[in-house]
């Protein structure tokens, strides 16, 4: 009995993040390519998960209170 | 002064700078070891004790540090060691059942509401705040938000990351998939809650 064919953008979800960590191997990397050069939906949501990993790690920077810096100071060893 | 008294001097005067060195420069990194513990904690008083507590070890035991190794990285192993040993974990392993939200579950459920039937991703985007990236992340489970934090947003290596939290590298890479896709799903069921 044939397997079912496995759809393309499927199979492009799947490599959404090791693409984008520069995890896949040269032939894996190529069919990724290959297939987002010509399927706008999975080139759209591959660009936003770019976009949402940047906006994740501006949204999560949090200052630190200028006081906790002045007592991490005042743990060094006296002179 | 003898030769030995001087030789002594010398010794003692050298490791006062390397000593004042290490100091400068791990103060000089204290945002970011605030940064990572911000989010490996649950609150602000608790991540301001955790950094207080990895300084005032780390100054206590700099002589363990090898000069021209990662600095970031050590501060940040003595972090999530103390964060662990706070009675945070140690946890069961952590949850392995197939997650059925896939990588584009957060693009399709935001764009699905949006009137443009073809939006663009900084549309999408833009229906994100910082505050639900926040509260997000914060329902990751620990496992998998370690990982993420430290490799999303304090930008360790994953080589860097196994080495910090002791744990394989192959098991970073696991996690860190799964919690993103974890914090997609989190972040889907938070904006479209509250819109």
């Amino acid at each position: 009995m044939r397997q079912p064919v496995e759809d393309p953008c499927d199979k492009c979800e799947q490599m959404l993040q090791p693409f984008l960590d520069r995890e896949l191997t040269e032939v894996e990397r190529l069919e990724a390519e290959e297939h987002l050069a010509e399927c706008a939906y999975c080139r759209k949501r591959y660009h936003f998960e770019e976009k949402l990993r940047m906006f994740v790690r501006q949204a999560t920077v949090e200052a630190m209170d200028p006081q906790l810096k002045t007592k991490l100071a005042a743990l060094r060893t006296p002179l | 002064m003898s030769e030995a008294a001087h030789d002594e001097a010398r010794r003692l005067a050298e490791g006062a700078r390397d000593r004042v060195r290490f100091e400068e420069e791990a103060l000089d990194l204290a945002d970011q070891v605030y940064s990572v513990a911000r989010h490996l904690s649950g609150s602000r008083e608790e991540a301001e004790d955790l950094v207080q507590e990895t300084y005032a070890r780390a100054f206590r035991s700099w002589r363990s540090f090898t000069p021209g190794t990662n600095l970031r990285a050590w501060l940040m192993r003595i972090l999530t060691n103390l964060n662990i040993d706070r009675g945070r974990r140690k946890q069961r392993a952590p949850d392995t059942q197939p997650l059925e939200e896939g990588d584009y579950y957060l693009y399709n459920r935001l764009s699905g509401s949006l009137p443009d039937a073809n939006p663009q991703e900084d549309q999408v985007l833009r229906r994100l705040s910082q505050n639900d990236a926040v509260k997000a992340l914060s329902v990751v489970p620990h496992d998998f938000r370690d990982v993420v934090v430290l490799v999303d947003i304090g930008d360790f290596s994953y080589q860097d990351a196994a080495q910090i939290l002791d744990i394989p590298i192959g098991t970073v890479m696991s996690r860190l998939h799964r919690g993103r896709r974890i914090l997609k799903k989190e972040l889907a069921d938070t904006v479209v809650e509250t819109s």
